[in-house]
């Protein structure tokens, strides 16, 4: 082997090929010719440079992404996220379930923040049902899910310690996670992928299990995230290494299409939950809060955005808790549902965004087309600006403030 | 940022010697195994028995699980008694001719739903106020809710159910269980004719659907 | 002879072998030993004496050799239990009392799993940097005063010799790097050599303040330098010296917060990341060493070596065993049972339902514990070393958990503000505790004189 053209090694996979004489099949190279002039360019080292494979399999990727770097020392010159590994197609198997069903499958995309992920397609199959979902059955819908909400950002404060190097505020954010995760099975019965909202209402009322946990959580959830901020927000370390780095603008988030906390830390107050109103949040108080400094956010002000909503978030189930209405949790509906031909769409604001889904009937008991935008791919397309020209350790600090979860960008 | 420089880290060093000293969290498996929620669904299976027969007990777990709550149970309970337990009373196979007639609009004799019929809940809420909403004192709360209502009306129990967050299979287990409970009033309650409990089933399936056909009391 | 041959004939092949061996063993080698005592032993014992320099040099390496095993184990486990512990989990605890069997299973673990070495790797580097890392660690010990006359080597240039020896693992970090044929590797393995170059520098400035106070070279005459009470030890003089060294310690040792070599978070294990088995054995004990050496350069030069922060009154031990005759041998042969059965009589009166054998046995265990505690005591009393390495091992470990505390709260520096840091600030630091040292033996020289 004696050209040095990336592209021209043969693959890896290739039992002829013997790997002793093919140094070049470990690089990160595609084994085709590049496709793009993106490919091409991207694939094609300078002086210097070195291709270094970061996942699928590594300590901090968030699963099973792959990004390859283009690196000069320790300087990331480009990047190429590379997608799929968790594919299952869940779009796919959306069309060939019935609509109870869908339920079931969309909850492990974004596995973290379950409950969201079956609110959206939830509220679209109302809306091609024209059901009324019962009063009491929306209140629950919202204090269960700004629950999940709180558990969700109080995980992403420990994944962030976690990729900056800090052993401890994973765990303390697992236990804090784990009281609410306890009292959501407390109701809905499964402590991760709660299939707990149904078509026309949720799956069971409210107990006395649930409340008197929510009630003990409630009396000292303001002190709450108080180890993992003690440890984590005034500590010069960790604020020198976020401060600056992966700084967002107003212009290319919205460009971008970037949603949730990531578009809110750059000082855009753009949230589905005010922007379009859904379910029972025009009743209820809250603010939008933002961040971000002259036009734009690093990835600090992500991680402080997570904290202030946080708090808005005990502001909503405080509220919940207080005007919650008796009546049913279910409406009447039959057992199988045939909505008539026709297409909705539906958005959340979930912890990490946007999540829609768009559904197409077709008049039988499973959708016709089934769309879902998940808030994790749009936001990862950020990652090729964020990253460019940081350090190999930056990267990660980037990727920890987008939050990605890998379930739902590879769906 | 703190005004001193490296405050910060040293306010976080006291933080996680605090925490040293603090107790733990560790749940020590196997020993100890973590609490599972009563509502927990598991794995569902239907198990059969070396002689090909199903073992199912009719625990309702399935019934419950289920998220559109399309599988009916009916059952006889452990004195041979004819009962229907779970979800609304049209998805039973006793129910449903009755059902039809219902929604055909015909005015149907409602006497089946004595049973589901809504009650006044006050006093049951009063007796589990009383228990703490405790599933551990079920047994308690059910004699003291069937010295309320002279029975144990299915209301009663699905409320307690729903309140405790006790599984309804247990509730309904631990009913059965004690023969001093009753799941109907006792004027109501028909001693079993002389007979096999074969029969006894039998009469208690056609009296059902006789009563759901409004055709009254057909000699057996 | 029947019996005999009945006997072997019934031995399986394996004994056939083992049972000649054993024979060998039992009954050839004491002969031997007893034959080469007594007339090989005089010639070697004056060969020795000759060359007492060279004996005392092995024995040393020996020991230290022996030693560090014992004390990567305890770190290991140390690690372990007081991360878990600030974690609020509860860490090992299933093999032995309190999981402190922990590491030696860790170390069976390594040394059961497969020697593997990839594909395009330099085998021969590959294979010799663990051992290059591990003895450069090691070797820094022998001039590590572990307590009044139990030092390896007391050279005159000790300090010298400690920065360039120590120095030296980064070679074996390199060579890991560079041999492993994966870009993690060598990214860790140049972040090693990175970091090296530029925490040696303030490294050592930050102890020649120190070196011109104590106005040697040599570590134990510094740790000798600081007798007498807490005072006395360098920190007091030294407080910017003390600090410097921790930081650049840290780095040198690799720990968290500074630990850019081995960052899993981001070059998943630095250059370790393609070893497995005993070779990544060797650079984990290597780490723990570090630490080890690490913390008693610290204690050492700065916070009094094995000094006691007070000086204890000397009591001299009022009975001298020599003169009680035949009384001792009646005292050692009576004290036992009379303290047992003093220690027993509580337990047997505290509770009636104890039998009297639980009693007796209770009462054996707490004069054993006695015995011990006062023997212990006796020998801090009477024994200078012993006093000494007491004092050195507390110490000692005191800085370990500081170390394991860091890892155990700290997020990671990342790797151009550990530069940063080294080159911007510790490096004018250190430099500065130089001059207002040196400016300071000056002044007070000059007051003295005047």
């Amino acid at each position: 082997m004696t050209t040095t053209t990336p592209h021209q090694h043969p693959s890896a996979d290739d039992p002829r090929v013997l790997l002793d004489d093919q140094v070049g099949a470990f690089e990160a190279v595609p084994p085709y010719p590049p496709r793009t002039e993106r490919e091409a360019e991207f694939y094609s080292l300078g002086d210097g440079e070195m291709f270094l494979n970061m996942g699928p399999q590594h300590p901090s990727t968030h699963g099973v992404l792959r990004v390859v770097l283009k690196i000069d020392g320790e300087r990331v010159v480009d990047l190429d996220p590379v997608l799929g590994y968790l594919h299952r197609g869940v779009e796919k198997l959306c069309e060939t379930s019935d609509f109870h069903h869908i339920i079931s499958q969309l909850d492990p995309l974004e596995y973290i923040s379950s409950l969201f992920m079956e609110w959206a397609p939830v509220m679209a199959f109302e809306q091609l049902l024209d059901v009324q979902v019962p009063r009491r059955a929306e209140y629950i819908r919202v204090l269960t899910g700004e629950l999940n909400r709180v558990a969700s950002h109080a995980l992403f404060q420990g994944w962030m310690a976690l990729d900056l190097g800090g052993l401890t505020p994973i765990l303390y954010s697992f236990i804090e996670r784990d009281e609410i995760v306890e009292m959501l099975a407390a109701i809905t019965g499964q402590r991760m992928l709660f299939n707990y909202f149904r078509v026309g209402g949720v799956n069971g009322d409210l107990n006395h299990e649930f409340m008197s946990r929510l009630g003990d959580w409630m009396s000292r959830a303001t002190a709450q995230n108080q180890a993992n901020i003690e440890l984590l927000n005034d500590n010069e370390i960790f604020v020198r290494r976020m401060r600056g780095i992966g700084r967002l603008d107003r212009e290319t988030a919205l460009r971008m299409g970037t949603t949730g906390p990531n578009i809110r830390a750059a000082g855009v107050p753009f949230d589905i939950r005010r922007a379009h109103p859904y379910s029972v949040y025009p009743e209820l108080e809250f603010d939008i809060p933002t961040r971000g400094h002259d036009g734009g956010g690093d990835s600090l002000d992500r991680y402080l955005l997570r904290l202030d909503e946080v708090k808005q978030s005990l502001r909503i189930i405080d509220q919940c808790l207080h005007n919650m209405p008796d009546g049913p949790v279910m409406a009447r509906l039959p057992r199988l549902l045939r909505p008539r031909p026709g297409r909705a769409w539906a958005a959340v604001e979930a912890p990490r965004g946007l999540f829609g889904t768009y559904v197409i009937s077709d008049g039988t008991d499973q959708p016709f087309r089934m769309k879902i935008h998940d808030p994790s791919f749009v936001n990862l397309q950020l990652v090729g600006l964020l990253m460019k020209g940081n350090l190999i350790a930056d990267t990660m600090a980037v990727m920890a403030s987008l939050d990605p979860v890998m379930g739902g960008i590879d769906k | 940022m703190s005004t001193i420089p490296g405050m910060g880290m040293v306010r976080g060093m006291g933080l996680t010697l605090r925490r040293f000293f603090a107790p733990k969290a560790t749940i020590q498996w196997p020993e100890v195994h973590a609490d599972v929620a009563p509502k927990f669904r598991g794995r569902l299976q239907l198990l059969y028995d070396e002689y090909g027969t199903l073992k199912c007990e009719t625990c309702f777990q399935c019934a419950q699980a289920c998220p559109i709550e399309c599988i009916d149970m009916g059952g006889i309970d452990t004195k041979g008694r004819f009962h229907v337990h779970w979800g609304p009373p049209e998805t039973y196979g006793e129910r449903r001719e009755e059902s039809a007639l219902r929604r055909s609009g015909r005015p149907v004799a409602d006497h089946g739903y004595t049973r589901f019929e809504g009650i006044d809940l006050g006093p049951l809420d009063a007796i589990l106020d009383a228990h703490d909403y405790d599933p551990g004192d079920m047994l308690a709360i059910l004699e003291e809710a069937q010295a309320e209502y002279g029975y144990l009306p299915v209301a009663a129990l699905r409320h307690i159910s729903r309140v405790t967050g006790a599984w309804y299979a247990m509730i309904y287990g631990t009913a059965t269980y004690y023969r001093h409970l009753r799941f109907e009033p006792p004027a109501v309650t028909d001693t079993p004719p002389a007979g096999t409990a074969q029969r006894g089933i039998e009469d208690g399936y056609r009296s059902a659907l006789d009563a759901a056909l409004g055709l009254g009391g057909r000699p057996s | 002879m029947t019996a005999i041959g009945r006997a072997w004939g019934n031995l399986t092949v394996t004994g056939r072998v083992l049972v000649p061996l054993l024979f060998l063993v039992l009954v050839v080698a004491p002969v031997a030993t007893v034959l080469i005592a007594l007339f090989v032993g005089p010639w070697v014992l004056d060969v020795l004496a000759s060359n007492l320099g060279i004996v005392r040099f092995v024995v040393a390496i020996t020991g230290v050799l022996l030693f560090t095993i014992p004390a990567a184990f305890v770190i290991i486990y140390m690690e372990m239990k007081v991360i878990a512990r600030m974690n609020l989990r509860i860490g090992p605890d299933r093999v032995g009392p309190y999981g402190s069997l922990m590491s030696v299973v860790h170390g069976l673990k390594f040394l059961s799993k497969e020697d593997f070495t990839p594909t395009g790797a330099d085998v021969p580097v590959f294979t010799l940097a663990p051992v290059a890392v591990f003895l450069a660690t090691v070797m820094t010990f022998l001039v590590v005063p572990f307590g009044p006359g139990l030092v390896g080597q007391d050279l005159n240039i000790g300090l010298l010799y400690l920065f360039a020896v120590g120095g030296m693992n980064v070679v074996g970090l390199l060579m890991a790097g560079w041999a492993s044929f994966n870009k993690y590797s060598l990214l860790g393995g140049l972040r090693a050599a990175a970091q090296a170059v530029s925490y040696e520098i303030p490294l050592t400035l930050s102890v020649v303040g120190l070196v011109l106070l104590a106005g040697t070279l040599s570590v134990y005459q510094i740790g000798a330098a600081q007798a007498g009470w807490f005072t006395d030890w360098f920190v007091f003089r030294q407080p910017l010296g003390a600090l410097i060294f921790f930081i650049a310690g840290t780095a040198e040792a690799n720990r968290s917060p500074l630990d850019m070599t081995e960052a899993d978070q981001e070059i998943v294990a630095g250059f370790a990341t393609e070893y497995s088995g005993m070779r990544f054995a060797f650079f984990f004990f290597a780490e723990y060493v570090n630490v080890f050496v690490m913390s008693a350069l610290i204690v050492t030069l700065f916070f009094g070596a094995w000094n006691a922060p007070f000086p204890f009154p000397d009591v001299a031990l009022a009975l001298d065993p020599g003169s009680l005759g035949i009384g001792l041998v009646i005292l050692l042969a009576a004290a036992p049972v009379a303290l047992t059965l003093l220690f027993a009589a509580p337990f047997y009166l505290a509770r009636s339902s104890t039998p009297a054998w639980q009693a007796l046995l209770l009462g054996f265990i707490t004069f054993n514990v006695v015995a011990v505690g006062g023997l212990l005591g006796a020998a801090y009393l009477g024994l200078d070393w012993f006093a000494g390495l007491a004092w050195f091992m507390v110490k000692t470990f005191i800085f370990v958990f500081v170390f394991v505390w860091m890892r155990g709260t700290f997020p990671r520096v990342r790797i151009d503000q550990l530069m940063g840091f080294a080159w911007k600030w510790l490096l004018p630091a250190s430099l500065l505790n130089l001059f207002v040292t040196a400016a300071a033996i000056l002044v007070v020289d000059a007051l003295k004189a005047g």
